[in-house]
């Protein structure tokens, strides 16, 4: 089951850790993961030198796993490292975010209530480098984003895989 | 592809779509505050947020920048126009690469400091791939369902 499914791990992997890497984060792209999503599937069909059309059920099953491989990794990394350094997007882009609810239109008691979520948060992450609203969150946003990324970019690169067989099978 | 399911995807599209201006919508519900850090963050998986590349309008942006922004509503533009006009043809790939051409030499002329950054080329070419991509998101969609059903 694992090695059917090798090049999703891998792809998903590589994924997961660009979504994390400071520098390379700055590029964060929406072509990321349905890319890694096409990697994964070009892999695949290299490793087993398959000349076969891909079926969209096949790219599902690639996008969707490489999705949710990148969620996992992207996840497990970012909360480990915030673990071990005690920093990170959310404790360096608090005072920008507290200057930016502080500027919406709304009651004064919302705005306190939302910068006293998000103190607490903070608090727990600088502490003892560990909130549960943020591993929550981070998971729950990684798994969902990334599953649908993935599976959008399984489909469309199966589409351009299958487009390059027949132009070979023409060709023959 | 069943009418249902194009319905469900130009919503799932939709939501998507107006969550980039989620921003804007605070004025009209309060309690969507709660929300705008988490769905920040959320779009920051998608988008690398640049503050001079997001688009501002009353002195509030969208949580993506021009381009995304541009390819998303190209998506959901196409995927308006499939639910009154229903086609599955076949596509070719240089309509792909045709799309994303204007998109990635932008790309890299800005990078390579040939001109500024504009939010407007970069809004268009986005746009222009968006409504390009999503005949080949329909088309893989429409192939698994056909699959599936079999």
């Amino acid at each position: 089951m694992i090695k059917k499914y090798i090049s999703a791990i891998v792809c998903g992997f590589g994924a997961g850790v660009l979504q994390i890497v400071p520098l390379l984060k700055s590029f964060a792209c929406c072509l990321f993961i349905p890319f890694a999503a096409f990697l994964s599937l070009l892999l695949d069909q290299r490793a087993n030198k398959s000349i076969e059309r891909i079926t969209a059920k096949k790219a599902f099953t690639f996008g969707l796993l490489t999705g949710i491989y990148a969620a996992l990794f992207g996840s497990v990394f970012e909360i480990l490292i915030t673990f071990i350094t005690k920093h990170n997007d959310i404790i360096a882009a608090f005072p920008q975010m507290q200057k930016m609810i502080e500027g919406f239109p709304v009651s004064s008691d919302v705005k306190q209530d939302v910068l006293k979520l998000f103190q607490n948060i903070r608090e727990d992450l600088i502490t003892k480098g560990f909130s549960w609203l943020y591993t929550l969150t981070i998971f729950l946003n990684n798994f969902l984003v990334n599953s649908i990324f993935g599976i959008a970019g399984g489909l469309i690169g199966a589409q351009i895989l299958n487009n390059k067989l027949n132009k070979r099978s023409d060709e023959n | 592809m069943r009418r249902s399911y194009s319905i469900i995807l130009f919503f799932i599209l939709f939501i998507w779509f107006a969550g980039i201006f989620a921003n804007f919508f605070v004025k009209l519900d309060e309690n969507l505050l709660y929300a705008i850090p988490f769905l920040k963050k959320n779009y920051s998986l998608v988008c690398h947020q640049d503050e001079h590349k997001l688009i501002s309008f009353a002195s509030t942006n969208t949580f993506v920048c021009a381009r995304c922004t541009g390819i998303y509503l190209g998506l959901l533009f196409t995927s308006a126009i499939f639910l009154l006009f229903k086609t599955a043809k076949k596509m070719e790939l240089k309509f792909l690469i045709l799309a994303s051409m204007p998109m990635i030499s932008d790309v890299i002329l800005h990078s390579l400091n040939f001109y500024p950054y504009s939010k407007t080329i970069a809004f268009t070419t986005g746009l222009l791939f968006g409504s390009v991509g999503f005949l080949y998101l329909y088309n893989g969609l429409n192939q698994l369902f056909i699959e599936i059903k079999r």
